[in-house]
């Protein structure tokens, strides 16, 4: 009778478990990861929201999205076996920088200049991605969050979805174009090109002086950090 | 309509049925009151809805007769299972107080038993137990052969299975924990799964605490099951108030689950998941903790249950047979050996040995027993082999006795407790609306935000803690009581207890109490021509049939000088002032002044040394024979050892002693002066000793009397607190407030420093308990933050209100270092 009740309430238990997880996954769209699961909507809606901006970068081996000015591009391959030297990478004009002081020759590895621009990113791996279809700009991201997904953050503090470029260096973008913020409040951030000042500080550049670079306090969950940001705001 | 049928003591006559008649037929809501003046008893119908049964006895009483208590009732003791705090405890009571037929309850949380007065012929034990089990609890099984061992048994298993409980809870609840704040702590990187970083992978993270809370809510299913049963009934306990608390952080994080599931990613920081498990958890380790303490608080009657052997050797038919206790019956033969203890009471036929009473009466010296001597069953054969007679088995030994008797005390409530248990009552309903009415406040008054608003409320809920109230008074009754047992000084009750604290007069028998109550003969003096021998022998011969000690102690001075009794004609005993007897033709009266006095007899030619003697403290008695002073026989007391010893004592307590006596004035005063007595009441009647200690009440004092419990009785009820000193008998134990097992007096300031002790202990406990949720709540409802303090987070709401009790049970084990004065 004792073992009856024991049972009973053990298979109770796991009835409710399992009818809780699959009643959440069904909410959730069949997936747990629904961090990356959205970061992937949410990409392609600033994909469509300035498709003038997108295009295939055939240097690289995959597509850039350049910003608004055209100062700065996000490049992210489709084929990380074949990409020289970044899979995910930012393409920014060099001009500010040197004029803030910025001597080439002491940057870090992840950097490079050539001609008027830098060149900053990370080696993702050497997977030979294949696909279904076409390799689209957004398959291709796809690509990033469901081999490499560490390499996606979400920052609750702003809203935002990111690729890590490594060494502090983000690409972000909106949750929500609509809001873009946690706190309802408006902020014109529907894409960010984040950099970490730290290695340019390093290489003469002095943070504050770099035109069209924002130097401020980013709110993360470990803190305050400083950054040189570069915000566009796409409506 | 109710029936009832009273005993009534105190009646002498009709016209005292009649005036009881009239006095309770007075009473709004009696449809019939009807004496019946030969079985004495009354029998009573009334509306139960108007009038209760204590306002019919009080009546009564004040009218000056005295309702027995023990009717046509029956008293029984049901052992209760899941209770698990005060107001389960009421809960029960009020069930079982439901029922017609039942006279009275009593359910004491700390023991887990429901003792219940009942009329058999209105009410049955099941229906007690269906009363229990309908309002959701166990009504556990009475075995009286092996109570202890079961009861043992019971207990142990429970303790396990708390354990088992909180074991399961805290493996789970605590890596529950460390998922919740490992990623908070921002001063020290703790190692962390980045699959489970709640930032990145908040679905994954919050399933992980659901799936981890989900056993922990599991092995915590009674605090539901109980808690809201309770609620449904609208009689909310501790039970409900965690359910209601944990279920609402868990109904809370799982909207907040669904709310990441469709991508609100920042309701991760509003997941409650580890509050409710830890709470559990904690609430768990707390009762495990109190189960363990609980156990502990009536050590003292475990003690007592286990030192009755299980077998008896009896001789039957010339052989030897090693029996179960139960198969023993009155009249067997029963051998003991030595290092044997002695299973029923009897009396010794054959051998002698010295028996360790100690375990019974406290006595540490073995009391030399020889044939015809009494013997207690669980004392300890220590030198020869006996056999004795079985007169007294199973329920009627001693011993069993004196078990019933602890565990009526500690069942029993005291006057303190009332207030305790007023507020038990309303406690938890209370505290719902407090908590309630502070989250909806918190939530107007923040502009809406819920996460604080329910923080709030699942912080007062869980901080308010019942079960310290309830435990506050019985466990120190419970420690108190028991500890008074161990050291030889049955408490009959919380009310003898409460009361003995206050006691700031206490009046000392004499003749047994002071002294050792053995008088010998010291002086013979004679006046006529009688020689001393012949005056001894007379007056002997005419007190042989006395029952007075100190009739006894002249016997017993002519048998030791060898000298011949004679046969008396007429014998009368002339209670509080002596014995008249015909001897061989000759008028023979021996007594006190006021004999003499009464029949005309001139004192004069001895009346100097009658008072020599009595400034000795020697009690003269004179004798007369045949109308004329023939003598005085005088007969002194040894004093007890313990005597003085204890009168300073009670002195350093601020304890006024009197001492009442039939002596003369002047031997009491030389008594009195002897051991420190401070007032004497010398040649007070029998009969007026009662009278004594209500002079003394008028005076506004609190007064206990001191007695061997039998002579002393009326004295021993009319004293606020009545204390029976020596032999333990039936007599003494139905007397007295408080037995004493020994006859040293020293055990008269331990009774009342054990009393001071324990009740210093209750306030102490009580002030905690109150104090706790005086405090507590009003942190918990987030008072403190209102003026820019802390804001209390549930869990360590839930870890006070789990220490609360045990910190309110390892006060009142405090009591179990006491130490009786020497």
């Amino acid at each position: 009778m004792k073992n009856t009740k024991v049972f009973f309430g053990v298979g109770t238990a796991v009835v409710v478990v399992v009818a809780l997880v699959v009643i959440v996954l069904k909410f959730a769209g069949g997936s747990l990861d629904v961090v990356g699961k959205q970061s992937i909507t949410t990409f392609g809606t600033i994909l469509q929201t300035i498709p003038e901006n997108v295009e295939a970068d055939d240097v690289n081996g995959g597509y850039a999205l350049a910003a608004p000015d055209g100062s700065v591009r996000f490049i992210w391959s489709t084929d990380y076996s074949k990409s020289a030297v970044h899979d995910v990478m930012l393409e920014l004009d060099a001009k500010p920088f040197i004029d803030a002081g910025l001597d080439a020759g002491k940057l870090p590895e992840n950097y490079a200049a050539y001609e008027d621009k830098l060149m900053v990113g990370t080696k993702l791996g050497d997977d030979a991605l294949t696909y279904g279809g076409e390799a689209a700009p957004l398959a291709a991201y796809e690509k990033i969050v469901e081999k490499y997904r560490s390499n996606i953050n979400y920052h609750t503090a702003l809203d935002h979805y990111g690729v890590m470029l490594g060494d502090g260096n983000m690409f972000e973008w909106a949750k929500d174009l609509s809001t873009n913020s946690t706190t309802g409040e408006a902020q014109d951030k529907d894409i960010v090109f984040v950099l970490n000042p730290l290695p340019l500080v390093a290489a003469g550049v002095n943070p504050e002086q770099v035109e069209g670079w924002a130097y401020a306090q980013v709110p993360t969950d470990d803190g305050d950090v400083w950054k040189l940001l570069k915000p566009f705001d796409l409506k | 309509m109710e029936n009832r049928i009273l005993s009534i003591r105190g009646m002498t006559c009709a016209a005292c049925a009649q005036r009881i008649e009239r006095t309770v037929r007075k009473l709004t809501g009696i449809s019939q009151a009807n004496v019946n003046i030969a079985s004495e008893k009354l029998f009573v119908e009334y509306d139960a809805a108007v009038l209760d049964l204590p306002s019919i006895k009080e009546a009564i009483t004040k009218i000056g007769y005295e309702v027995v208590e023990k009717t046509d009732s029956q008293k029984v003791t049901i052992p209760i299972g899941g209770m698990t705090c005060a107001a389960c405890a009421q809960r029960v009571e009020k069930a079982i107080k439901n029922l017609n037929g039942v006279e009275s309850v009593s359910v004491n949380f700390a023991t887990e038993k429901a003792t219940v007065a009942y009329f058999p012929h209105t009410v049955r034990q099941p229906a007690i137990r269906e009363a229990i089990e309908k309002a959701g609890y166990k009504a556990l099984e009475i075995n009286k052969t092996d109570a202890a061992d079961e009861d043992r048994a019971r207990k142990q298993k429970e303790i396990r299975t708390l354990w088992t409980k909180f074991t399961v809870s805290a493996v789970f609840s605590l890596p529950l924990l460390y998922i919740a704040m490992a990623p908070m702590i921002k001063v020290v990187k703790l190692p962390f799964p980045a699959g489970l970083d709640p930032m990145q992978f908040s679905l994954i993270y919050a399933l992980a605490e659901l799936l981890l809370v989900i056993p922990v809510i599991g092995v915590g299913y009674r605090f539901y099951t109980v808690g809201f049963k309770a609620l449904i009934q609208r009689s909310p306990n501790m039970d409900s108030l965690i359910a209601i608390g944990t279920t609402a952080a868990v109904l809370y994080s799982l909207y907040n689950t669904f709310q990441i599931a469709g991508g609100n990613f920042a309701a991760v920081e509003s997941l409650y998941f580890e509050t409710a498990g830890v709470i559990i958890t904690l609430i768990l380790l707390g009762k495990s903790l109190e189960a363990v303490s609980k156990g502990r608080t009536n050590e003292a009657i475990k003690k007592l249950m286990g030192l009755a052997p299980k077998t008896a050797i009896i001789l039957q038919d010339g052989v030897e047979t090693e029996i179960p206790i139960e198969a023993v019956e009155v009249g067997d033969i029963i051998i003991v050996k030595p290092g044997a203890k002695i299973p029923v009471d009897g009396a010794v036929t054959d051998g002698h040995t010295a028996i360790d009473e100690s375990m019974l009466t406290g006595e540490s010296m073995p009391v030399d027993k020889k044939a015809g001597d009494a013997v207690y069953a669980a004392s300890l054969n220590t030198t020869g082999t006996i056999q004795f007679r079985a007169e007294k088995v199973g329920g009627d030994t001693a011993l069993a006795q004196i078990i019933k008797l602890v565990e009526d005390a500690q069942g029993s409530k005291a006057p303190i407790a009332a207030f305790a248990d007023k507020v038990s009552g309303v406690f938890v309903p209370v505290v719902c609306l407090i908590a309630l009415a502070a989250g909806i406040a918190w939530f107007i008054g923040t502009g809406g935000d819920l996460k604080f608003s329910l923080t709030i409320f699942i912080s007062v809920l869980v901080i308010a803690c019942p079960c310290a109230l309830g435990l506050a008074t019985p466990t120190a009754i419970m420690v108190g009581t028991g500890k008074g047992a161990e050291n030889g000084i049955l408490i009959k009750g919380g009310e003898a207890l409460e009361t003995a604290h206050k006691i700031n007069t206490i009046v000392f028998d004499k003749t047994g109490t002071i002294t050792e109550g053995k008088p010998a003969v010291t002086d013979v003096l004679t006046v006529q021509a009688m020689g001393a021998d012949t005056l001894l022998q007379l007056t002997a011969s005419a007190e042989k049939g006395s029952e007075h000690p100190l009739g006894q102690a002249i016997v017993a001075g002519a048998q030791d000088k060898g000298l011949e009794l004679l046969r008396a004609d007429s014998f009368l005993s002339l209670t509080g002032r002596g014995i008249e007897a015909q001897i061989g033709g000759r008028s023979v009266l021996a007594g006190n002044r006021k004999l003499m006095e009464e029949r005309g007899i001139s004192l004069s030619a001895l009346e100097a040394e009658s008072d020599r003697l009595a400034g000795e403290g020697k009690t003269p008695m004179y004798v007369a024979a045949d109308g004329s002073l023939a003598g005085i026989v005088a007969v002194a007391d040894v004093m007890k050892a313990s005597s003085r010893a204890a009168i300073e004592s009670l002195h350093k307590m601020g304890i006024e002693a009197a001492m009442i006596t039939g002596d003369n004035k002047k031997t009491a005063d030389a008594i009195a002066a002897q051991v420190g007595i401070d007032k004497v009441l010398a040649e007070v009647l029998p009969q007026d000793k009662s009278n004594e200690v209500k002079k003394l009440q008028s005076e506004g004092r609190t007064v206990a009397m001191v007695g061997d419990g039998i002579n002393d009785a009326p004295a021993l009820a009319q004293a606020d607190i009545g204390i029976a000193i020596g032999s333990g008998t039936d007599v003494a134990m139905e007397s007295a407030d408080i037995v004493l097992m020994r006859s040293d007096l020293m055990d008269v300031p331990t009774a009342i420093n054990l009393s001071k002790r324990t009740i210093r202990n209750i306030r102490q406990n009580l002030f905690w308990a109150f104090g706790y949720n005086v405090l507590g709540i009003p942190i918990a409802a987030g008072v403190l933050f209102l003026f820019g303090g802390p804001l209390l987070n549930p869990i360590f709401a839930a870890a006070a209100m789990s220490l609360s009790s045990v910190s309110v049970l390892t006060n009142a084990l405090r009591l179990k270092r006491f130490k009786a004065a020497t």
